[in-house]
């Protein structure tokens, strides 16, 4: 495409500098939005939501912490699933991640782990491994083998050569790793696997969502029946876990929570290799097809929920939130960055930024539910809010790094001219990472009615009609690696690769 | 690194299966989850006497789950829905209903519906619910979906989103009437031992939400027992389990289910709930 054939821009649209380009992927990202909008349901129906609401605010405010059914246990089990977890997916994604630039194999099947849901990942195992930990772990370790070994392969490609290339020549694979490429790359690492586990322990809350026993197991219950004060004790058990992070996660007093995490997790099941074979050879394959039944095949395929509505509803939900979160994250960083405000409004900036991104969505959808009634509209703005907090967070962390160059500047001026230009390519980066999220999550908003992908698997786990939902899984996950690549596509080049946790 | 080979070592030793001899059952109450361990450990604890068997209580959330253990059989006892049941008889042979609740024999939904609609109760659902917002419990509810959507298609001869200008699933009970409450549905079917009481506590405002229509009863609840159990615990162990249901008076075990009592029940009783989960396609 020639530069001539393009109709004229305005001249600060024009050009192929950074800047620019990115305005207009900004643009382009929002008119697509606008101009879609009106397909989705966004109709707002509004009675009398406030009594309800009320009896939550009053449970947050005043949680019943004596309610709560062992809490400590909850917390411990989360933690517990959280870290193990992590750790079993670094170790399997590892050794994924020196492969994944030579094998085209090992990038499918990463990409094809990663666009599985943790709680469908979880649903799967809960077939074979039971409620135990050992479905808690895997459906955590699998995905994340999958991130780890993706992350972990860029983070490898950028370490210096000098090191490797000054060794002599003779040198084995396996040395010239541990000597010249581990030592370089280990801080970068470290601090992903460190973002990874805050993740992980987001997803070991709402592991507890499908009946493992973490913290999301009696939150969810208490929040479902109208029981406030319980769910707001364990809200805010897990807000102050998630606040505190930085410093119970201390580097020396990790292998002391790897090891008290081991006698948490058990009993650990007896592994049946009858159910796991059953469920692989048989459960999850359509029945006609087992059978050598064409006939019924037709049949079955007939019984499959209609896919073009369902992914153009999960599509049109994912971009809505992915833009969403762009203009949440837009409007939040600064709060919690170092750059602007006083003490105290960082501390109410930061708080509120944990809040919004510990709540699950699912929570933050019924609220809006009440607020809005039933449509697109709660999942849109559940969704927009949760992952616009994230981004905001990592982006403010971002900027914290940073040192402004034109000191004097008033602190719009500062935010204008100086550091939204600075990190404006990581947060639109960090945006293109969250869209494959995104996607994946519209599938946990099935409460409100909107009809998506994952919409339908969980109804058919209900069903306990395992072959049709391993049917629409595989479709997630193709539409998942679309639009991951096409994400990948679209990502800026230029962002500073110096922070790891920024992707 | 070494801290991680100690780890993994640990790990290894405690990786072992738990003890085989253990009776092991479920059960999901239709409503208050609170403290799920607390209030079943004593129903185990209860049974353990009479049986002469370890019993212990496996905490599940959704009957999906519940169904999946009993199939992979993690537990040998559940207390089921009507649905989840007939689900879990059909994957396991032999397996039978011993019990259900004395509220479950006849058992029943309410359709409830905001102040807005301005509906009154009546003998049959008025046709001015058509194109109204209306919110199901969870989808595998047997009172707050399956039965429910049974009688609407007998009314009205069309599948509930033809019926209604949207449809919802709350995913429980009190969230149904929570929602039809705030005015977010204008209508909600609900279980009517929930709604009932909802009521009796004052957690429901019947200015606001009120019963339309109350659906014919259907069988409900009911303790399900794996057919092998005789073959592992000893010949007669099904008939003292279900004599331990049908005696057990302590108001307190009761309460958690919450039952006034149980009697007796099979599987022919849940046929007319197998034949509409058939006709709805929730089973096949």
């Amino acid at each position: 495409m020639s530069d001539a054939a393009l109709p004229r821009r305005p001249a600060w649209l024009a050009g192929r500098a950074t800047g620019p380009r990115l305005a207009r992927h900004t643009l382009t990202l929002i008119a697509l939005a606008l101009l879609l909008a009106p397909l989705a349901d966004l109709s707002v129906v509004t009675r009398d939501p406030w009594t309800e609401l009320g009896r939550m605010l009053q449970g947050l405010a005043w949680p019943d912490f004596a309610s709560v059914e062992s809490p400590f246990h909850a917390l411990g089990l989360t933690v517990s699933v959280a870290l193990w977890g992590t750790l079993a997916g670094v170790v399997l994604g590892f050794p994924l991640a020196l492969l994944f630039a030579r094998s085209r194999l090992v990038r499918a099947g990463c990409a094809f782990v990663r666009a599985i849901h943790e709680l469908f990942w979880a649903l799967l195992f809960l077939q074979v491994f039971g409620l135990s930990a050992l479905t808690a772990l895997a459906a955590l370790a699998i995905p994340y083998a999958g991130i780890f070994a993706k992350v972990f392969a860029e983070i490898l490609e950028q370490t210096p050569r000098a090191p490797a290339d000054a060794l002599p020549p003779g040198v084995g694979r396996l040395s010239r790793f541990l000597y010249a490429e581990l030592p370089l790359a280990w801080t970068q690492l470290a601090a992903y696997i460190r973002y990874r586990f805050e993740c992980g322990l987001r997803a070991s809350v709402l592991l507890g969502f499908v009946g493992l026993p973490t913290l999301g197991f009696q939150l969810e219950t208490a929040f479902r029946e109208g029981r406030y004060p319980e769910a707001g004790a364990l809200l805010w058990c897990f807000y102050l876990l998630i606040a505190t992070l930085p410093w119970w996660s201390h580097r020396r007093l990790v292998p002391l929570l790897l090891v008290g995490g081991v006698f948490l997790l058990g009993p650990w099941p007896a592994v049946d290799g009858g159910l796991l074979w059953r469920f692989v050879s048989q459960d999850l394959w359509p029945a006609p097809l087992l059978a050598g039944d064409g006939a019924g095949l037709v049949d079955w395929f007939a019984s499959i929920p209609e896919l073009a509505p369902a992914i153009g509803n999960t599509l049109l939900l994912a971009l809505l939130g992915t833009v969403g979160a762009l203009l949440v994250a837009m409007a939040l960083w600064p709060l919690a960055s170092r750059h602007f405000g006083h003490p105290a409004s960082r501390l109410a900036g930061r708080g509120l930024l944990v809040l919004l991104r510990s709540t699950p969505e699912l929570m933050l959808a019924f609220v809006f539910l009440l607020l809005l009634g039933p449509s697109l509209l709660p999942a849109w703005l559940a969704l927009a809010l949760h992952n616009g907090a994230l981004i905001a967070f990592l982006v403010a962390r971002h900027a914290d790094g940073l040192e402004p160059g034109m000191p004097g500047l008033p602190a719009s001026g500062r935010l204008a001219y100086e550091l939204l230009p600075r990190v404006y390519p990581s947060l639109l980066a960090l945006l293109y990472y969250r869209a494959e999220v995104i996607l994946r999550e519209t599938a946990i908003l099935g409460m409100l009615g909107v009809a998506t992908l994952g919409y339908y698997i969980d109804e058919n786990f209900q069903y306990l009609m395992f072959d049709t939902a391993a049917f629409l899984l595989l479709v997630t996950a193709g539409l998942n690696i679309a639009v991951d690549a096409l994400s990948r596509r679209l990502r800026p080049r230029e962002v500073p690769q110096e922070d790891p946790c920024l992707r | 690194m070494r801290w991680i080979a100690a780890s993994a070592a640990a790990l290894a030793l405690l990786a072992q299966g738990a003890a085989a001899d253990t009776f092991r059952f479920t059960a999901i109450p239709d409503e208050d989850q609170s403290r799920l361990v607390e209030r079943f450990s004593k129903v185990a604890d209860y049974l353990e006497e009479r049986l002469d068997v370890e019993v212990e209580y496996v905490p599940v959330k959704s009957y999906g789950a519940a169904v999946t253990a009993f199939r992979n059989d993690q537990v040998q006892l559940a207390w089921f829905g009507g649905l989840s049941g007939v689900q879990a008889r059909r994957l396991v042979p032999d397996s039978r209903a011993i019990a259900q609740g004395a509220e479950d024999a006849a058992f029943e939904t309410y359709f409830i519906a905001h102040r807005s609609t301005r509906l009154e109760d009546g003998d049959q659902l008025p046709d001015a619910v058509e194109g109204m917002s209306f919110t199901f419990g969870s989808k595998t509810s047997t009172s707050g979906r399956l039965m429910p959507e049974h009688y609407l298609r007998q009314r009205f001869g069309e599948a509930p989103d033809e019926i209604f200008s949207r449809v919802g699933f709350s995913g429980d009970h009190s969230r149904t009437i929570a929602l039809v409450e705030a005015g977010t549905y204008e209508l909600g079917a609900v279980n009517y031992a929930v709604w009932d009481a909802a009521v009796e506590d004052g957690r429901v405002d019947t200015d606001q939400v009120q019963v339309i229509w109350t659906t014919p009863s259907y069988p409900d609840y009911q303790w399900t027992l794996r057919g092998d159990a005789d073959e592992r615990y000893g010949e007669g162990f099904s008939d003292r389990v279900r004599a331990a249901l049908l005696e057990m008076d302590d108001p307190a075990l009761l309460d958690s289910f919450p039952r006034s009592a149980f009697i007796p029940a099979d599987n022919a009783m849940y046929a007319p709930i197998e034949d509409v989960a058939e006709e709805l396609g929730l089973l096949r």
